[in-house]
């Protein structure tokens, strides 16, 4: 069975299988509060969220360290591994790589004592979870900058490191965000959907603002930590994404860092359907307590960017694009009655117009694509039908998209192709007004 | 009170260093002397000390503050008469207190009749007595010390022209000791000064005496075979004697003084001083317990000598060139406080004039192995003048009281040797000895407190060391034994409070006694125990069952 068909069960969105006790508010581990007092008070946290990453940790940890001792060896910094119940000896890498007086191993960079500790906060992975952890961990030890790295980076180098946490330390910014050097038909969900429509909605030229590694202020942290809803139920979903997006409507001082390549290893294409829980959900359900925000916002504006803004490889990637074009018509056939709800009568009229069409003539264009995310995200807001139904069922119509946009940049070059997102961008900022009425008919 | 006759009394001992020309003056020519350090004996003697290290008082053109030595068999004229020296050590061995003079080794002045004689003339008899040469390519290996002032180890001599080697000033020339007739000469001059009664000597600058060709010319086997017959002879000839190494090296090269208990019975942690510094400041106790990690054991007759401050720069030769950045960042921000590889600056302004870092600085100084030894001024928070210069910011006049001259002299004040320190916060109207006696609770009553205490036991200049290695890295924490008794040691290195969890199951059913105020914490179970600290606190705390 492939694609369009709806999985009934809700607990797989939320993904919340929480050990702590969230009634009393305590959900750190006495365990780890001690190894938080022995800590005590750092300049700098790096954090590591981790679920059976027992191959590459040690080398990611070790990177991370000599980043640390060759950009900030004054500064007082911990690596803190949020593990999600690992079974492959994931924390015991971590926390073996300390730097302390105990076990000396001499490294003529570390002035001072740097710890790796480690907390299990729950069986089953969860990265808002693990967030939230990293985040309690940097308020508790006062934490100026932080940074979260991901622990399937496996070519990070130690630069990574600083160019995440200068802007941060030194420049006064309250959040980094990464930008890459990625094949051009990578991260599509970012290029034809994340990017534009954020960058429209809230003005802010954003590559990755649902990125695997950032850096944020201590400041910007709390805040999160604070006032973010991590037990309404959304508090798996897409907290990478919120955070970004919180630090806009918050009117942080928002930055880019250029990376440089992201490994192989993060290239395997995850499943959608969760993919776009933890993006397009996440987009979609903070648009109403942005409303405030975003409704006022006109135009977009780049933030600053330290190296490139992206930078576009241009070796081929296997794509099944007949695959694609296939599982969208099936999608838009299926689930015509679960679209009636969510579409416009226009929209889903062209949608199957174009679903019928021979490979060679399918084209779902910018402007009909613009549409389809706004009907979506209104209708995510007015809740029409179950939300996790509406993410499973813009499923289809985004792969149907994605066909489009390889057809379209198949022999284009890296301006080229970034020509076209900027086409799809302004598509999105035209056609905002359009998101705003619907808004406004829901009211 | 007798002098203590244990052999290995140095063990025990808490030493005070003084420059004879700082402490008072008695005659009133602006210049502290030796009748004038007799009269302050009482001082000591309430302060708690059980031995003074006297810096150099021999005839000298005093261009390296004594350590350029003319005569080695007389005082300086401005600190008194020989007379005088051997009323001093009467007195002070009357109290108990013992007397370590100061001895050149390695050099003299160039203006010492000897170099004054191997200079005049390639054929002297005294002509091998330094060390010449026709070129100044020798010994490339050797560092330079004072690179502040100097460029070579070498100098030219237009007077015989050639060149002679010098490792510090180079108006100090090297002695050579490849000279049997040289090394007999220097035991001579040890010997007159042991059958006047000292006790003991700091023998200054001991790497260096010899040099070879392709090495760094410096702790070379050939120099330790020298030290180590000066050894026999003091031992063979004068028991109870001590010899203390002033060599600036790494633990693993200062090992060599101790030899098998047959050379140094002392020398200076040089390496551990700074880093206390540097943990203080890091507040980690990483680079504390890294540097005695790499101390190797020494001989049972022998002991570490510790010192926080001295006369000299708080020297950075024995640290990284990262280490070195570090501890001018965060010690001597301002340039001129920098001098050689080091910084001249004295405990308290070091320290920002901090009561409770002062105090955590001496409670590990006291408490760590070794001998610990205080800069004279630093008991009461002396300040220092970097406006005169190389290291005599550190020199001021001792201040004796809020009167003129800080109660050090009856001499006009231009005619001291070298201004008192009158700034508001360490001027000697703050700070004087004086005001300090009055009150209960100064840092002079402190320092006397804590000397008392740590004579209450052997086991800090005597027993044992283990790290506990507390997972708090702002806590250093040891324990000392000697035989039965043990006392733990905790210190936050942190400015802020700290929890820390101490696994002492090994003394379960001991209670902690706090040795300062003899409270009882308490006792030791199977659970770690914990301790929560003030900022900069310190507990020394005796095991004890009952």
């Amino acid at each position: 069975m492939i694609g369009p068909v709806l999985d009934g069960s809700p607990s797989k969105a939320c993904g919340c299988a929480l050990e702590f006790n969230v009634e009393d508010g305590n959900f750190l581990t006495d365990d780890f509060l001690r190894q938080l007092i022995n800590v005590g008070e750092v300049d700098i946290l790096v954090g590591l969220p981790t679920h059976n990453n027992a191959k590459t940790i040690r080398s990611i940890v070790q990177t991370i360290q000599n980043g640390l001792l060759r950009s900030f060896p004054r500064e007082r910094a911990v690596i803190i591994n949020a593990d999600g119940g690992s079974r492959d000896g994931t924390p015991e890498l971590v926390t073996a790589i300390s730097i302390h007086d105990a076990r000396p191993t001499p490294n003529p960079y570390a002035l001072r004592t740097l710890h790796s500790i480690s907390t299990k906060y729950a069986s089953n992975p969860d990265g808002g979870v693990a967030f939230r952890t990293i985040l309690a961990a940097a308020e508790l030890l006062r934490a100026k900058a932080c940074i979260v790295m991901s622990p399937e980076s496996t070519n990070i180098e130690s630069e990574w490191v600083s160019k995440l946490l200068r802007p941060i330390s030194y420049d006064g910014f309250d959040l980094v965000t990464p930008t890459y050097r990625r094949p051009k038909f990578e991260g599509l969900l970012m290029t034809n959907l994340l990017y534009p429509m954020i960058r429209a909605l809230y003005g802010v030229r954003i590559r990755e603002a649902h990125a695997p590694e950032f850096g944020f202020s201590g400041r910007l942290g709390s805040q999160f930590l604070n006032q973010n809803g991590w037990n309404d139920g959304t508090v798996g979903i897409g907290t990478e994404l919120r955070f970004t997006l919180a630090a806009i409507t918050g009117r942080y001082r928002v930055c880019q860092s250029f990376l440089g390549e992201k490994s192989q290893a993060e290239r395997r294409s995850a499943d959608l359907v969760p993919a776009l829980r933890q993006t397009v959900g996440a987009l979609f359900s903070a648009l109403e307590p942005g409303f405030s925000f975003w409704s006022r916002v006109t135009g977009s504006q780049p933030v600053l960017t330290t190296g490139p803004d992206q930078e576009m490889l241009l070796e081929r990637v296997r794509i099944n694009r007949k695959r694609l074009r296939e599982m969208f018509s099936i999608g838009v056939a299926e689930l015509e009655s679960v679209y009636q709800s969510i579409l416009a009568p226009a929209t889903l009229a062209e949608l199957q117009r174009i679903a019928h069409l021979r490979e060679e003539e399918f084209r779902y264009s910018a402007e009909l694509w613009v549409r389809t995310a706004y009907e979506f995200a209104a209708a995510y807001q007015k809740s029409v039908i179950n939300r996790d139904h509406i993410i499973q069922a813009f499923a289809p119509l985004f792969r149907g998209r994605v066909f489009t946009f390889l057809v379209e940049n198949r022999n284009s070059s890296m301006n080229d192709v970034e020509d076209n997102i900027e086409g799809l961008c302004v598509e999105f900022e035209r056609l905002k007004p359009y998101l705003l009425q619907l808004w406004k008919s829901k009211e | 009170m007798p002098l203590n006759r244990d052999a290995l009394w140095y063990k025990d001992a808490t030493i005070y260093q003084v420059h004879v020309r700082t402490f008072y003056d008695s005659n009133g020519d602006g210049i502290g002397d030796f009748q004038g350090l007799e009269q302050k004996l009482d001082y000591l003697q309430e302060l708690g000390i059980s031995a003074i290290w006297l810096m150099p008082f021999f005839p000298s053109p005093l261009r390296d503050d004594g350590y350029d030595i003319a005569d080695y068999n007389s005082v300086h004229a401005s600190y008194g008469t020989l007379e005088d020296f051997c009323k001093l050590l009467k007195s002070a061995h009357d109290r108990g207190i013992r007397i370590i003079i100061e001895m050149v080794l390695n050099h003299t002045s160039d203006q010492h009749p000897w170099f004054q004689e191997s200079r005049s003339s390639q054929n002297h008899p005294r002509r091998d007595w330094y060390v010449w040469s026709d070129t100044d390519t020798g010994y490339k290996g050797t560092r330079i010390i004072f690179l502040d002032t100097e460029t070579s180890n070498w100098a030219w001599d237009p007077t015989s022209k050639s060149f002679y080697w010098h490792r510090f000033f180079s108006h100090q020339p090297d002695l050579n000791y490849d000279n049997p007739a040289v090394r007999e000469q220097m035991w001579n001059v040890m010997k007159f000064w042991l059958e006047m009664g000292v006790d003991g000597f700091r023998l200054d600058a001991v790497p260096y005496l010899v040099e070879r060709e392709g090495t760094s010319c410096e702790n070379l086997p050939e120099t330790h075979n020298i030290l180590k017959e000066l050894r026999l002879k003091l031992d063979e000839q004068f028991s109870g004697r001590m010899l203390l190494a002033e060599a600036n090296q790494w633990p693993a090269d200062l090992r060599q003084y101790f030899a098998d208990g047959d050379e140094f019975h002392m020398a200076f942690h040089f390496p551990l001083m700074p880093r206390m510094f540097m943990g203080l400041k890091l507040e980690d106790r990483k680079p504390i317990t890294e540097i005695l990690q790499q101390t190797p054991e020494i001989p049972p007759s022998c002991q570490w000598s510790l010192f926080l401050r001295n006369h000299d720069e708080l020297t950075l030769e024995m640290v990284t060139d990262m280490e070195r950045d570090y501890m001018y960042d965060m010690y001597a921000e301002n340039k001129t406080m920098r001098l050689n590889l080091g910084i001249r600056r004295r405990l308290a302004p070091l320290l920002d004039n901090d009561r409770r870092r002062i105090e955590l600085m001496n409670g590990m100084l006291m408490s760590l192995p070794g001998t610990p030894i205080i800069y004279y001024g630093d008991e009461i928070g002396m300040g220092d003048n970097i406006s005169l210069g190389d290291r005599n910011g550190v020199r001021t006049p001792m201040q004796w009281s809020g009167d003129g001259n800080g109660g050090f002299s009856n001499a006009d004040p231009e005619h001291l040797y070298a201004p008192l320190i009158q700034n508001p916060v360490y001027g000697y109207p703050a700070v004087n000895v004086a005001s300090q006696r009055e009150s209960g609770h100064s840092l002079f009553r402190w320092t006397q407190r804590i000397i008392t205490v740590r004579r209450s036991t052997a086991v800090f200049g005597r027993g044992s060391i283990e790290f506990l290695y507390p997972a708090n890295h702002r806590i250093l924490a040891y324990l000392r034994r000697l035989s039965n008794e043990a006392v733990l040691v905790v210190n936050n290195l942190s400015s802020t409070a700290q929890a820390v969890e101490l696994d002492l199951r090994r003394y379960k059913g001991n209670i902690l006694i706090e040795m300062f105020g003899n409270n009882i914490f308490p006792r030791v179970g199977d659970l770690p125990y914990l301790l929560t600290m003030g900022p900069y606190q310190f507990y020394w705390f005796r095991l004890r069952r009952v």
